[in-house]
């Protein structure tokens, strides 16, 4: 009896593991020619088209593809645990370039870039401590992003209470978009009230994926007269767009435009804090094929996206306002003053 | 009933409630605050308590269920996806696509209990490999129907995740409740998992069919011996269980977020077994834990809200996740008898020989 049971679960767990596991299984080019320019990405735990982080800078890779007439493929992490695997597996077939997706792949990717010294890295949102010529981190100096829809909610609150639901600031980039908006809001209105709340209290595999968090956070804001939510932190982010959206307050979203991404909340939606993740990608695919590559720090730009369905809610100054900010912060002559990490 | 434990759990969440109105007086007033910090609780809760009844049922009935945290997550996957085709492909209104979603999810809860049921009932499986046979088989398969049935290009959707149709209404949309505090926030699932605390509590210990589940769970022979199904108690009890996974599932996908994500009970059905154990397998204590679980998160998130409220003194607070520390510092206290002895039902766990 035992025996045939555990005969039986056995089955039952290579079944959910055979089924959890999924990789693309396209016909293969030959990486290891040298006129055979191949790109691949490898997904932080998440889908390729999640709309968000993953599909924008799969959407810079297929430019890639398009312009630059490169091979290009993607394996989806399904476990934090196959992050160095799924590395290994394009630069042991050759590729070219690998762009690693998050910064929760940076430790991995600094190991492989080590490893394998012909493979070009590219690793969004990874800030590099050291410079290793085959590894460039894209950074985005998401302070600015976070400091101009801060002061788009510093100039649209009614109650002038705003309010910001994020991932966990121990993330560099979530906390520079955490306190970005903090100093944005404080620029417009030093006296405003601004509650800001990171989940820290899980870890990073959960801290993104935590929707329900996000929400009832967002509604404990409402609840105190908040009118203005900003969601930074994946899915968590997009609960707390949701709150907003069952309240009926503003709300703001982050990395891409949202507006695509969570259509339960277009009607609220003012602006998303935006990464421009696919050309900031794309120019660094184009620049090892160029043989230009750059190790180090890459930094790509930062804005706000389109107001959409609440375009004739914004008044004509504070959309005025919001380009001269924008000019601003590109030019250097306004400054957000947030530290690059937590201290 | 044990009032020591009652008034220590009551007191716990006095003691969480009353350090964010000090804290937050300064910037809110009190009423806004209570109200605020009483809506996250109870939401917070509601799929704890859920979980914790669910855990009750089953250990009650002498099978231990670690697989919660896998039915909910099944269940939550089943009862979206349930409720996105009757409103995408059949064409369901939102609101009866919505309540068939529910159902589903129970269904889908059912479905796990019966073969958690099936592996340490009539397989005499260990029972927390059986638990986890669940959790690992339920991060497969909704893994996997989630990808082939909304990112496939040849999929029922055509590639596309359809429009969800919302989430359940609350009790504010009823207009005379519409000004209530706390419970015009409430919603459908919430609600329910308050009724079920009592209807539990009812069944399990004023019925026949309670005493008889109790008497599988503490001393099954003995009610062998007079003539009560053993194994029929324990697959009911434990089907019991997993619809109430079922609805706790129901919960994140159809009344938090109209959305699925891999992974999204975030470990809520271990906490339940915690709130299972602190409320010392009865129905009202679990509730309660639960809400001390949900007080914990509702301070968590306020004292960031009022970081630069918080005096200098008092620079602990200042780390969040410390303070939510307090509910697993606590299981940890009951468990070790300083507050009323904490005692599983005797049977817990042993599958029955003739």
């Amino acid at each position: 009896m035992s025996k045939k049971l555990s005969l039986l679960l056995a089955i039952v767990l290579i079944a959910s593991a055979v089924l959890s596991a999924c990789t693309p299984t396209d016909s293969k080019p030959d990486c290891s020619k040298p006129e055979v320019f191949c790109v691949g990405l490898v997904t932080d735990v998440g889908k390729i088209d999640d709309k968000s982080f993953n599909q924008s800078t799969w959407e810079g890779v297929k430019q890639a593809e398009k312009d630059l007439g490169a091979k290009v493929q993607y394996i989806e992490t399904t476990d934090s645990k196959d992050y160095a695997k799924n590395i290994a597996t394009f630069a042991d077939a050759k590729y070219d370039v690998v762009v690693t997706v998050g910064f929760a792949l940076g430790e991995a990717t600094v190991a492989a870039a080590k490893k394998y010294p012909d493979v070009k890295f590219i690793g969004v949102d990874q800030t590099q401590s050291e410079t290793i010529p085959n590894l460039a981190g894209l950074i985005f100096p998401e302070d600015q992003a976070g400091f101009l829809v801060g002061a788009l909610a510093a100039q649209m609150t009614k109650t002038g209470k705003v309010g910001a639901v994020l991932g966990t600031d121990a993330v560099p980039a979530v906390w520079r978009f955490g306190e970005g908006f903090r100093a944005g809001a404080m620029y417009i209105k030093p006296d405003i009230e601004i509650n800001v709340v990171y989940h820290n209290d899980v870890g990073f595999d959960k801290t993104f994926s935590d929707p329900e968090w996000g929400k009832t956070t967002a509604i404990a804001m409402i609840d105190k007269q908040v009118d203005i939510i900003f969601g930074a932190g994946g899915k968590t982010g997009n609960g707390a767009l949701l709150g907003a959206a069952e309240k009926g307050v503003y709300a703001i979203g982050v990395d891409t435009d949202q507006y695509y991404t969570v259509p339960e909340a277009q009607k609220v939606l003012l602006s998303s804090a935006m990464k421009q993740l696919t050309p900031g990608t794309f120019d660094l695919i184009k620049l090892a094929k160029e043989g230009k590559f750059p190790g180090g720090n890459f930094t790509g730009k930062c804005g706000y996206a389109p107001y959409h369905d609440l375009d004739s809610k914004v008044p004509a100054e504070v959309k005025t306002k919001m380009e001269e900010l924008q000019k601003g912060l590109i030019d250097g002559s306004l400054q957000t003053n947030v530290a690059p990490v937590k201290p | 009933m044990e009032w020591k434990r009652f008034g220590f759990i009551a007191f716990i969440i006095v003691a969480l409630f009353s350090i964010v109105v000090l804290i937050g007086q300064a910037r809110d007033p009190i009423p806004t605050i209570i109200i605020s910090m009483a809506a996250t609780t109870i939401s917070v809760a509601t799929p704890l308590t859920l979980g914790a009844l669910s855990g009750v049922f089953s250990e009650r009935a002498g099978v231990v269920n670690i697989g919660i945290e896998g039915m909910m997550l099944t269940s939550a996957f089943f009862g979206w996806f349930g409720a996105i085709y009757f409103n995408t492909i059949l064409k369901f209104e939102a609101m009866p696509s919505l309540i068939l979603g529910v159902v589903i999810a129970v269904l889908a809860g059912a479905l796990m209990g019966l073969l958690h049921a099936a592996l340490s009932i009539t397989f005499k499986v260990d029972q927390v490999i059986g638990g986890t046979v669940i959790n690992i088989l339920a991060i497969g398969i909704t893994g996997f129907f989630n990808r082939q049935l909304f990112f496939e290009k040849n999929s029922i959707f055509g590639g596309n995740v359809p429009h969800a149709p919302g989430t359940l209404p609350s009790v504010g949309q009823v207009p005379f409740l519409a000004n209530v505090p706390i419970l015009s926030n409430l919603q459908p699932i919430a609600i329910l998992a308050i009724v079920l605390v009592f209807i539990s509590t009812f069944v399990l210990f004023r019925t026949r069919w309670g005493l008889r589940t109790r008497a599988v769970g503490e001393h099954p022979r003995a009610a062998d011996t007079v003539g009560i199904n053993v194994s029929f108690m324990r697959y009911v009890n434990v089907i019991i269980s997993g619809c109430l996974a079922g609805l706790a599932g129901a919960y994140f996908t159809l009344e938090s977020v109209p959305s699925f994500e891999p992974l999204m009970t975030n470990g809520r059905g271990f906490i339940s077994l915690a709130a299972m154990i602190f409320g010392n397998w009865t129905p009202l204590g679990a509730w309660a834990a639960s809400l001390v679980f949900g007080a914990a998160q509702a301070l968590q998130i306020n004292l960031q809200f009022y970081r630069e409220l918080i005096p200098p003194s008092l620079s602990l607070l200042q780390y969040p996740y410390i303070v939510g520390l307090t509910p697993y510092i606590l299981t940890m206290l009951i468990l070790t008898g300083i507050i009323g002895r904490t005692v599983s039902p005797a049977a817990d766990g042993q599958p029955y020989e003739k």
